[in-house]
Order: structure tokens, then C-alpha cells, then sequence
């Protein structure tokens, strides 16, 4: 059976981002329940990610700049996405509410969007954030009127004369109920009840009613002058939704490999609660099960969550942002930019042989001190010749400090620190891990030892899994 | 002796003394697995990045309604090759046109799908995954090639290879996925970490954690296929010019893996640059440039080496552009588009269907005639030997080019 330790990494890996093995010693004492308690209690407060100013300067407001205002905003936004980027990474790995970054992580992979618009991002993403533990049901409305949303599923073009079913279709096909819980009628029907939900000039959410349709829907079965908020009620009356989203929950925070069982337990009282968010995470952390080996260092980490875990562990950083965004790129997951609508599918998909090895040789790159220079596909609106050279001296130049890692674990004597190390970086059962191989595969003298056994347990493909 | 260069000279000390113990977990015959499909033939995809203006590229010379569309950016004679009565290419297409004129290159035009989607990003998406256009899959139609070989036992991952530093979508299948790496040296350098390829050493199949067993199979077929490159890229060195930018040194690259025997049956690359919305002349000749004096040294490495008959070439891109130009000197996102096909051995070489009707426009845009899977599953069955059913989810009905 998994060591309280290593219980105690799960919970916090799962709920947040990892902790340090100082921390985690730290809390070898304390019961669980209390950690949970003090989890929730930390991620009352938060704050939005203020990074990027409204992008339209006020004169220019006043000179009437009209409809250029989103190409403005588009304009601006190249560099701009790269900075949100890094903010957002800084905050999951400093704040003390990792619970509500976590849980918002998991709702930027949910309500899937990607616009070119650095600002309207930041905005989704302080909606998904202030949400992000509260109830459900505001979360989906917030969304729905959310203006990168609105774009991106092209509710923009959602006019009473041509409806767009876009994102009437998405909200029930990935957002809410799942595939075959409603019919086309049900699409073409609900899409006239989003028409009109537009974003202003401004870049804010406005009702257009000329655009709207105010006739008759009939909908999942029922007939009324429907508009968007009734549609989305008739589908939060559904007990659908918590089971659609308890598993999505399930598989992503416990086990990639689903009980069922315990799934519709939780979505019974998820759906009782009024989908409190919440509260149904404290139900899996609370729980014995949760902490049942096989639910312990069952799911590999994504990209994110293993850049943010560094972060934690020996404050890696980079001196241009980029280089942090290539390394995404490479592994497959660039905050912001999910692949399409239906996001990141997560578990072995983030595996292939190129980004398995580049994930396993990443503590060799810190180590030797190394550029981690990726070659990433250009964006395709990139011409080939504005990309910058790789001679670009900043670009791919990592930094990392392993002094608190060291600290940590120098005391402890010889036979004792290598399965100390082990205990706290690797969550999955460690018994077949070659002791000899961390000893000795990158040295063969005793001379800095330290740094090098923890990168060569970080680069053991246990420590993928958490 | 510094730390760094002692992990660097212990790398390569260690990584020479290790016994390949990988190889006998995954089987006597684990490094030379014959190729996946049963023909010998190989299919080599290029990826045009940013949507590619086909109509510019093949050029309906002595079409009214083009010039009409296209007051300045329209090719005149001096920005033409002809290659029949009624159909140029593009001035910079000039080594394509010798394939052409030599029954080694088909043109099919107005490929696409219904409702084409105008986003770079889901577009590629629908190309990559070959899906319907309301559907979301999360992998691309030659991963599951390589999944479809599977038959008690799977292909290696290098049966299907990207030179890139990611693996495209295309590549990834459901349970196979395809190998990517921008160079055989530096794939080669980064298995020799005396960690990583000890890990390997030591595999065995652990039945007990299927999450760490995956990674560990999967780290054994990496470095597996990290030696079979590695041994399968040096017999051959070019002496060819390629263009002088990525996409010339990833195309060397290939050939210099087919020319050295490598048996993999699928190779990906892409050439970016395509998104010509201002200023379009200087920027897509000099990619088109790219193209067909890479394509034209490859095919001739290959000929010498007698590869070009059992390999087929295709290109395509997530879309094609808008028939008329915009104010900007250049043309925005469209719709249908071409595809080429080059090979030693074509069925039907020439230009395969007739050129996009310009009467017959949808707001603006070319109306596809022919579902871009149908040329997938042309491909799949006619070149890579397998059911392009299992691969698409539906029946296509095949082409004739090859």
C-alpha cells in the first residue's frame, strides 16, 4: 500500500500542481481530512490575471474607432498571447489557491476555446477562474456569454434570418450532455434561441435584438418562446449533465480508467447540490478511495502540469518566454491553444516517441545547463522568413536552482537519501526502479552527486506519472 | 574535468557498452521487421502549411473569369509554363512541370469537403484526422494506418516518420503512433542518455501498471527505432542540391533514409509560408520555389537509386484561397484545392479531373468536387496495401491515379 507520503503528494498533485518534499514533510503529521480542509480554505481568495491592459487606448474610444476595435485588438495580440502564457504558468506554480488554478486548468481543457485575441482570453480565463469552484450552472452561463467564446464557436454569426449552429451544437455535444443525448431538431432549435449573443466593438458581451429570434422552440421536448438562458436551464435539468461531467471530472482527478459506479454515486449528489462544484471535489478528496493505490500515479502528467511541477521543484525559468511556449508546443499542449473545440484528449495521448523522449531527456538539458532549442512548427499565418534564427542567444536558455532540493535531502544518510528521493518523486509503485542505474548511470564519482541522482530519477518515466 | 563534459563523455562511454537487452524482451526478429505493407511501396506526404493558393499554382491560362477575379495577381505568359492546351503552372513550378511532361506527376483538382471551415487550425485538423466536418477526432488517418497493420503484432513506430521536431496529428493513431525527428544525428544523440536507454536495457513487460508499462514499451520501441534510423541513414549521402531551408534539409533527409534501405512506408514533412493574404507574389514563389526544386532533387536521388517507381508523392494543404484577390495584392482563405501526385509509376499521369469551374462559384468560392478521402483511401489501398475502410470509418470510392 502507498506510504502517507506519497498519499499526500497524490492529493496535492491532483488537487493542485505538486508541492516541494519540504512542504510535504512538512504535513506528514497532519490527518487528511485537515489538508483538504486547508486546500478549499486557501483557495477562497484569488486574483484575476490583470496582465494585459484593455487594448484600446481611450482616445482612441473617443475618436469613434468603431467596428476596427477587435482587429485592433488582433493586431496587438502575437506577443501578447506569449506573456498571458507565462502569467498564467507563474500563477499556477506561486499561488496559494492551486485548488481554483487547478480546477481552472481543468475548465480551460473543458470549455475549449482559442482566439487570436490575447485580451478576451485573459477575460475567459478570469470567468473560468471566479467559476471555477462555485456552481456549475453559472459557470455554463458565464460561458455562453463570454466574448472568445462567442467567437470562436461563431455565435457572432448566429442571426435570426441564418442561424449558426455551432455553438448550439457544442454546448451540448462537449459541454454538457455528450453525444446522443438530443437530436439535430434539438440543435437547429436551441440555435435560434443563441441568435443575437454577440460581442460588441468593444469586445464585451451585448444582446443584439434585431438579431433574435423571439418565436417559438421546441426543445428536448418542450415548447416556449425559449431564449439562451432557457435553453441552458433545460439542459442543467437534465441529470445527464452530471453524469457527462462527473466523468469527465472522474477521469481526469482520480483515474483515467473509470468507475462507473462510483461515478453516478458522485453525480447523484452533484446533480442534488445544484452542481456544486465544490462540494463534489471535497466528495473525492474526502474519500478513502481516492487514496487506493490504484488511483495513485495512475495518470501521466500533462505538458502544463510537468512544466509547472519543475517550476515548483527547482524553479525553472526561461529568459524568453518563448522558450517555455515551444516546449508546450512540443509536448502537445500550449495554454490557450487547445487543438480544437473538443480540447486535449489527455492520458497516453500525450505520448509519442518524440515527445517521450524529450520529456525524459528534459533533466539532462537543465543539467548540463544546456539551450533547449525546439524546432516547432511555424504558425501557419507565419511566413517562414519573419521567424527568428536560432542564433537568437536568449532563445532556448533555461535556468534552475536545485539548492532546495539539496538542502532537503543532503543530511540524510547514503542508503537512506536515494529512497528518500525516490519516495518523494515518483507516486507510482517504485519497487522495479534499478537503484544501481540513478547511482550510477551519470557518474562515477561521489563529487555533486546529489543533483545528479534527483534529475536521473526525473528522468525515469515513473516520474511522468502522478 | 567539468560536470558537463564528464555527463556528456560518460553518455557516450556507457551508451557503447550497453547490451541491447530491449531487444530480446520485444522479440528475436524486433529490429528488422520486414515493412508494414505487403507491396514494397512507400508514400512520401508533403504538407503545404497555411493554405496553399492552388489556383495560382495551376493556372487556367486561357479562362477569362480568372483574369477577371484577378486583375494583378492573375499569371500572364511570362509567369506561366503550359503544360497542355488549356492548363500552365507557375513560373517557379518549373521542375514539376518536367515530372509532368514526363508522365511522372497527376493533378486532381476541387478537392475538399461539404461546409469547409475557413480556420487554419481546424481545417489541418479535418485534413490531419480525416474527419466529417462536425466531428472531432483525436487521431489522423495514417496513425491509424499503422493501427490497422496491427495484427497480433504491431508495425514500429518508424513505419511511419515525420522529419520534425513534433509529430503531427496525421501520424498519431489511436494505439500506434508514428516517429518524429528533425535529423537521424540528433534523434541518435538524444537515445545515447545513459538513463533513458537504461531504462530500455532493462525492459520487461509489466502487466501489473499499464500506465508505466506504456511508457516503457514505448521508450523501448523509441530507442529501437533510434538505432534502425540511425544504421539506416548513413550508407547513402546525397549529392544532390536541395533548397537551402528546412524544408530542403528534411527532404534530403528522406531520401537519404529510403536511398539507405530504411523500409518505413510512410514519410511526413511539411513546407510552411502559404498564408499569402498581403503581397502574395513574392511570398508563395519563393515557398512554391522551394517545393519543386526540393521535389525535383528528391525524385532524382530516388531514381538513381531505383526507389521512384514503388514511391508516390503527395501534397495538400488545409485549404485552398479565394478565387478573387483582395485589396492587399493578395488572396484570403478559401475553400476546394488541389492535390499533386508524383510518382515513377502512375496510373494516370495528367491533369485527373477537369480544372475548377469559375462560373459556378459558392460566395466567392471553388465548390469541391471530390471528398479529400477520397484520395486518402486511394493511397491506402492502392500504395500502402491496407483496408481504407478500417483506416476512414467509411467506404470512399477509389481513385485511378495510382
Amino acid at each position: 500500500m502507498a506510504s502517507r507520503q506519497k498519499k499526500i503528494q497524490h492529493l496535492f498533485l491532483r488537487a493542485g500542481f505538486g508541492e516541494t518534499p519540504d512542504r510535504i514533510h512538512s504535513l506528514l503529521n497532519n490527518p487528511i481530512p485537515s489538508i483538504v480542509d486547508q486546500l478549499f480554505a486557501t483557495s477562497k481568495d484569488y486574483k484575476d490575471i490583470d496582465y494585459l491592459p484593455y487594448p484600446i487606448p481611450e482616445d482612441e474610444e473617443k475618436n469613434g474607432i468603431g467596428a476596427f476595435k477587435l482587429i485592433k485588438m488582433f493586431l496587438k495580440s502575437y506577443g501578447d498571447m506569449e506573456e498571458l502564457n507565462g502569467e498564467w504558468l507563474f500563477k499556477m506554480t506561486y499561488t496559494p489557491a492551486v485548488l481554483r488554478e487547478k480546477m481552472t486548468f481543468f475548465w480551460h481543457n473543458h470549455f475549449s476555446t482559442s482566439t487570436p485575441l490575447a485580451y478576451l482570453m485573459q477575460v475567459q480565463n478570469n470567468t473560468l477562474r471566479k467559476n471555477a469552484l462555485g456552481k456549475f450552472g453559472d459557470l455554463l452561463h458565464a460561458v455562453a456569454k463570454d466574448p472568445a467564446m462567442i467567437l470562436y464557436l461563431n455565435n457572432q454569426q448566429n442571426k435570426k434570418a441564418h442561424p449558426n449552429e455551432n455553438f448550439a451544437r457544442e454546448v451540448m455535444e462537449l459541454f454538457t450532455l455528450g453525444v446522443g443525448h438530443y437530436t439535430e431538431n434539438d440543435i437547429k432549435e436551441s440555435a435560434r434561441a443563441f441568435t443575437g449573443w454577440t460581442v460588441n466593438a468593444k469586445g464585451e458581451y451585448q444582446f443584439n435584438d434585431k438579431q433574435h429570434d423571439f418565436d417559438e422552440k421546441e426543445f428536448l421536448g418542450q415548447k416556449g418562446n425559449f431564449n439562451g438562458d432557457d435553453i441552458l436551464n433545460i439542459i442543467l435539468s437534465n441529470k445527464q449533465v452530471a453524469i457527462f461531467i462527473t466523468t469527465k471530472i472522474y477521469r481526469e482527478f482520480v483515474n483515467p480508467d473509470v468507475n462507473m459506479e462510483r461515478v453516478e454515486q458522485l453525480a447523484e449528489s452533484f446533480f442534488k447540490s445544484g452542481y456544486d462544484i465544490s462540494a463534489m471535489m471535497r466528495n473525492i478528496y474526502m474519500s478513502d478511495w481516492f487514496y487506493d493505490d490504484e488511483n495513485i500515479g495512475a495518470k501521466v502528467s500533462s505538458p502544463v502540469e510537468l512544466i509547472v511541477r519543475y517550476k515548483k521543484l527547482i524553479n525553472l525559468d526561461v529568459t524568453n518566454k518563448k522558450t517555455l511556449v515551444d516546449v508546450q508546443k512540443a509536448l502537445g499542449q500550449v495554454l490557450f491553444f487547445p487543438p480544437n473545440v473538443a480540447g486535449w484528449k489527455g492520458g497516453n495521448a500525450w505520448i509519442d516517441s518524440s515527445s517521450l523522449l524529450l520529456r525524459l531527456s528534459i533533466p539532462l538539458y537543465i543539467i548540463r545547463g544546456e539551450g533547449l532549442i525546439i524546432k516547432t512548427k511555424p504558425h501557419p499565418e507565419e511566413n517562414p522568413d519573419d521567424t527568428p534564427k536560432d542564433a537568437d542567444a536568449e532563445r532556448g536558455k533555461i535556468t534552475s536552482d536545485w539548492t532546495a532540493l539539496e538542502n532537503t535531502f543532503k543530511n540524510l544518510p547514503g542508503d537512506k537519501q536515494a529512497e528518500s528521493m525516490i519516495e518523494s518523486f515518483i507516486q507510482c509503485d517504485d519497487s522495479r526502479i534499478d537503484r544501481n542505474l540513478i547511482k550510477t548511470g551519470w557518474m562515477n564519482t561521489d563529487k555533486d552527486t546529489l543533483t545528479l541522482n534527483i534529475a536521473a530519477i526525473m528522468s525515469l518515466p515513473e516520474f511522468q506519472l502522478i | 574535468m567539468e560536470r558537463r563534459d564528464f555527463i556528456r563523455n560518460s553518455a557516450l562511454a556507457s551508451a557503447s557498452m550497453m547490451v541491447p537487452g530491449f531487444l530480446k524482451a520485444l522479440g528475436r526478429n524486433g529490429l528488422y521487421v520486414p515493412p508494414t505493407n505487403s507491396n514494397g511501396k512507400r508514400l512520401v506526404v508533403i504538407q503545404l502549411s497555411g493554405g496553399n493558393d492552388g489556383l495560382n499554382c495551376v493556372v487556367p491560362f486561357r479562362n477569362d473569369l480568372y483574369y477577371q477575379a484577378r486583375p494583378s495577381l492573375g499569371l500572364k505568359d511570362a509567369d506561366i509554363i503550359k503544360i497542355t492546351d488549356d492548363v500552365a503552372l507557375n513560373s517557379n513550378l518549373q521542375g514539376l512541370a518536367d515530372l509532368f511532361n514526363n508522365g511522372n506527376m497527376a493533378i486532381i483538382n476541387s478537392v475538399g469537403y461539404p461546409n469547409p471551415n475557413r480556420s487554419h487550425f481546424r481545417s489541418m485538423d479535418i485534413w490531419q484526422s480525416a474527419s466529417d466536418e462536425n466531428q472531432y477526432l483525436y487521431s489522423g488517418w495514417l496513425g491509424r494506418y499503422l493501427d490497422a497493420t496491427c495484427d497480433g503484432t504491431c508495425a514500429k513506430p518508424y513505419a511511419a516518420i515525420e522529419i520534425d521536431d513534433t509529430l503531427s496529428l496525421s501520424l498519431k493513431g489511436d494505439v500506434m503512433k508514428g516517429l518524429a525527428f528533425s535529423g537521424p544525428g540528433i534523434l541518435h544523440s538524444s537515445s545515447q542518455n545513459p538513463i533513458i536507454r537504461g531504462v530500455a536495457n532493462e525492459y520487461k513487460p509489466n502487466n501489473d501498471h499499464p500506465e508505466v508499462e506504456y511508457l516503457q514499451k514505448t521508450l523501448a520501441e523509441t530507442m529501437e527505432s533510434a538505432d534502425y534510423i540511425y544504421a539506416h541513414s548513413k550508407t547513402f549521402k546525397s549529392q544532390r542540391t536541395y533548397p537551402a531551408n528546412a524544408f530542403g534539409n528534411h527532404l534530403k533527409t528522406i531520401a537519404e533514409l529510403i536511398c539507405s534501405g530504411c523500409d518505413s512506408s510512410v514519410y511526413y514533412i511539411s513546407l510552411p509560408g502559404f498564408d499569402t493574404h498581403v503581397f502574395q507574389k513574392g511570398q508563395q514563389s519563393k515557398a512554391l520555389k522551394s517545393l519543386s526544386d526540393g521535389v525535383t532533387a528528391f525524385c532524382q536521388d530516388l531514381k538513381d537509386n531505383e526507389k521512384f517507381n514503388d514511391t508516390v508523392i503527395m501534397t495538400f494543404s488545409e485549404f485552398g484561397r479565394r478565387v478573387a484577390q483582395n485589396a492587399s495584392g493578395g488572396t484570403d482563405h478559401g475553400t476546394a484545392n488541389n492535390i499533386y501526385v508524383i510518382g515513377g509509376k502512375l496510373a494516370k499521369p495528367g491533369i485527373y479531373n477537369p480544372m475548377p469551374d469559375l462560373q459556378n462559384l459558392d460566395e466567392g468560392d471553388l465548390i469541391f468536387n471530390t471528398d479529400f478521402r477520397q484520395v486518402y483511401a486511394t493511397m491506402l489501398e492502392k500504395v500502402l496495401g491496407v483496408n481504407s475502410e478500417k483506416v476512414l470509418g467509411k467506404k470512399f470510392d477509389l481513385m485511378n491515379f495510382v
